[in-house]
């Protein structure tokens, strides 16, 4: 039920128009003869840009919740979002009314939010050389060290309340951000065995496995996919459009796994393990 | 008008993007299912003719994922999911057992 609720979200923030125009963030005015005015728009914002007080609240809830992951770092990642988009040459600001701070965007998409009092001040927005909508953003929080084609259960915990805290899936206008928040707060989306928080592998995924000591369960068919229920039509609304082959639902809100467990993927593209099924 | 506004939205995002819950696998004989298919073999034809249609993914790739489920006694299932590749050949096939910690239908 979260997820429909989230992808209305977008699905509807996506078909409102904007119910203010944009804010300018940067303009040179430059009075003109008699009482006409030359005006240069050098850049705007989208009603749908990431917040960044939203983005530092999600790396001050990273700190706080460290303990998830010790070792691990916060980087944020770029995804695909919709058919045909360029990830290639990303480049990223923070803007505010009176203030860019560029981001570098490292070849794998991610990147780290410097801290900036102005930006914070001037309740910046975090833009991207790319149509706002065109992408989805995560946090990716990884421990060093894992075995390749592994993720640890406590980093993707981490991810989802950094994610969430920092706006960074629902999505929607501003317009609807009280209604958005009031539906889909950190807590209720990740410890929520219906919060549904998707997670995508770095391949198309045909089987995830768990490992915690002795324990060892295979995720269900309907945690892969995105539950294998989205209608075609209904992909759009979805941040998994162009990713469904490489989604999965974790089990983060079941604490009978600890964080230590072991997420392993076996990938479309791989041979047959042996003894396999 | 104002209150009209929020109640407006709170009824479009309700209401909006309903999906029904998956379908089941269709539950087929293990037994049978592990001798008639061999990845890098068989074709979705030869699956539709022995098992008839089941809930079935298909990606932009052209790739296709299908579920089937077996019987594994005390209502529970275990799935034999496969993967077909573009030209509808099974290239990978895998098993999943019931956990004690599944959810019973």
């Amino acid at each position: 039920m979260r997820r429909l609720i989230v992808c209305s979200l977008l699905a509807l923030s996506c078909a409102w128009p904007a119910v203010s125009p944009a804010r300018q963030a940067a303009q040179e005015v430059t009075p003109a003869p008699g009482k006409v005015q030359s005006i240069t728009i050098t850049s705007t914002r989208d009603p749908v840009d990431k917040s960044y007080r939203k983005m530092i609240k999600g790396m001050e809830r990273f700190e706080r919740e460290h303990a998830l992951a010790p070792e691990a770092t916060l980087r944020f990642h770029l995804l695909p979002r919709t058919p045909g988009v360029n990830m290639h040459g990303i480049s990223l600001r923070v803007l505010g009314d009176h203030i860019a701070v560029p981001v570098q965007v490292t070849e794998d998409n991610t990147f780290v939010l410097p801290r900036n009092e102005q930006a914070l001040r001037e309740d910046a927005a975090v833009v991207a050389n790319r149509k706002t909508t065109s992408m989805t953003w995560r946090a990716q929080v990884i421990t060093p060290g894992l075995p390749a084609g592994t993720r640890r259960l406590g980093d993707l915990r981490l991810e989802c309340l950094v994610g969430m805290e920092a706006g960074l899936v629902s999505n929607s206008s501003p317009m609807f951000s009280w209604l958005s928040n009031a539906l889909t707060s950190p807590e209720q989306v990740c410890n929520s065995p219906n919060g549904n928080f998707l997670f995508f592998t770095e391949r198309p995924v045909f089987s995830v496995t768990l490992r915690a000591g002795e324990r060892t369960e295979i995720l269900p068919f309907r945690m892969l996919y995105a539950g294998g229920e989205l209608p075609r039509e209904e992909l759009p609304f979805c941040d998994c459009q162009v990713l469904l082959d490489r989604t999965y639902y974790a089990p983060i809100w079941d604490h009978g796994w600890p964080d230590d467990t072991l997420v392993s993927f076996e990938y479309m593209d791989e041979p047959q393990p042996e003894g396999q099924p | 008008m104002k209150t009209a506004a929020p109640l407006l939205a709170a009824a479009l995002v309700l209401g909006g993007c309903a999906t029904s819950a998956p379908e089941p696998g269709k539950v087929v004989a293990e037994d049978r299912f592990s001798q008639l298919v061999v990845p890098g073999r068989t074709t979705r034809a030869e699956l539709l003719a022995a098992f008839g249609p089941t809930q079935t993914i298909r990606f932009d790739s052209g790739v296709e994922t299908w579920l089937y489920e077996a019987e594994a006694g005390a209502g529970r299932h275990t799935e034999l999911v496969l993967l077909l590749d573009r030209a509808g050949v099974v290239q990978k096939m895998r098993r999943r057992p019931p956990y004690p910690t599944d959810p019973k239908r």
